[in-house]
């Protein structure tokens, strides 16, 4: 059996200003986990998750990954935010290609077998900038996976999908679940239902509910 | 190639295919500089003074207003759909992003140098017997390299920042100071023949570009956290 990735985080706290944004943050996820944090707007989420992505720094607590300190360089993060984070001058394809060169996981192949899994192969030569919005958050997608990631993070990552694309996206929870420790952030936990996952309820920058979702 | 300079390398060429592919932002930043050049020749000709003396000043002003807008633009790119944060994720180390970002404005730069230089030569029509080439070339190209090491720098600090557009040129004029005087009497010192007296300025010119250019790989971790 594979060795599992533990994420521990322990009294995480995060001051911007005079706010204090996290308030004493604690839980704890191993590979195979499926988290989907909830909460009202300005909660902490997309905060909790850019300090997990190692994008921002924490003020207090501890963030390990295997037993030692989060960052940005710890291993491979695939950050999905409401934003597609692409090039819009670049074709499908030559984003694709960019960010696999960087993690170092480049091979057509590879790039093939993502845009086919979000149904963008026939329009790998289109400009990100002539995408529907849908499109290019399920190129999105594809751009986090090429980093063949232990810890993906997802903030909204329903928005602007259709209903394929919302296929698309369940199937990418129950794909990765074997080699990834997964967080989503949602306001919409409906499209988690089907799905075995954890559930951490954010308010005020504290955890105000725990809770467990068999499929 | 070790994986930081291939990094490095990989930005570089997806920066400029994506500059090249929608040539606006260089069209109009050269268009700006070929406007400088006319109004400075009109503006030289209503005055008896030698093109040597006020050449190197008109050349700088111009390269430090291009310099503005095609510096401006290396991370305000990524600012667009957010792909600062893919980008800093990929890379893993935030040094990598100064490198990559400095080559690209440095090359965006001296490509617009590149018309710009010889045109306000031809215009300003600068006597140009006794002038030493070579150490004039130098004097562009090492302060062209502090333009774009200091401007990717702060183009760094700021472009997180509310108001990066009006902080930016704030911010770079103070620093830039040592550089452009010291780039102005480089390039004066080429055009007269008479380089030995302003070689110190030279060594100063290598100096600020060296510090400058090796600085961000300690200050850049922290330059883009925020």
């Amino acid at each position: 059996m594979a060795v599992k990735d533990v994420l521990v985080v322990k009294e995480l706290q995060k001051q911007l200003g005079h706010k204090q944004i996290l308030k004493n943050i604690s839980f704890q996820a191993v590979t195979g986990d499926l988290l989907v944090i909830t909460g009202p707007n300005g909660a902490g989420k997309t905060t909790l998750l850019r300090i997990l992505a190692g994008l921002l720094p924490k003020s207090g607590g501890e963030v390990l990954w295997n037993g030692a300190e989060l960052a940005l360089d710890h291993g491979r993060v695939g950050y999905i935010s409401h934003q597609p984070m692409l090039y819009a001058n670049l074709t499908v394809q030559e984003n694709l290609r960019f960010f696999g060169e960087m993690y170092g996981t480049m091979g057509a192949e590879r790039v093939q077998e993502l845009l086919e899994l979000v149904g963008l192969w026939l329009y790998r030569l289109e400009m990100v900038s002539v995408l529907s919005r849908g499109m290019q958050q399920r190129l999105a997608i594809a751009r986090a996976l090429m980093a063949d990631p232990t810890l993906i993070l997802y903030d909204e990552p329903f928005t602007s999908l259709d209903a394929d694309g919302r296929e698309i996206l369940r199937q990418v929870f129950e794909q990765h679940r074997d080699r990834s420790i997964q967080l989503a952030i949602t306001h919409e936990p409906q499209h988690f239902a089907g799905l075995t996952y954890r559930h951490l309820g954010l308010d005020g920058g504290r955890v105000v509910e725990r809770g467990y979702t068999h499929a | 190639m070790p994986k930081f300079w291939r990094k490095v390398f990989l930005i570089y060429l997806k920066d400029l295919k994506d500059e090249f592919r929608t040539t606006d932002h260089l069209l109009s930043t050269l268009v700006f500089g070929t406007m400088l050049v006319f109004v400075f020749s009109f503006a030289l000709q209503l005055v008896e003074i030698g093109t040597a003396q006020v050449f190197p000043a008109v050349l700088w002003v111009s390269i430090f207003f291009m310099a503005i807008l095609a510096l401006q633009r290396s991370f305000a790119k990524e600012q667009d759909n957010g792909a600062l944060d893919a980008l800093l994720l990929a890379s893993g180390d935030r040094s990598i992003l100064f490198y990559a970002k400095f080559l690209f404005s440095l090359t965006v730069l001296l490509l617009l140098e590149v018309v710009v230089v010889p045109l306000l030569w031809i215009f300003i029509d600068v006597a140009g017997a006794k002038a030493n080439l070579w150490f004039f070339l130098g004097a562009v190209f090492l302060g062209s390299w502090g333009l774009a090491a200091v401007g990717t720098l702060l183009n760094g600090i700021t472009v997180q920042l509310p108001g990066a557009r009006l902080l930016f040129p704030i911010l770079l004029f103070p620093i830039l100071i040592p550089l452009l005087l010291g780039a102005i009497l480089c390039t004066q010192g080429a055009l007269v023949g008479e380089i030995k007296a302003v070689s110190g300025w030279m060594y100063l010119l290598v100096i600020y570009d060296l510090l400058f250019t090796i600085l961000p790989l300690l200050l850049f971790d922290y330059v883009l956290e925020g």
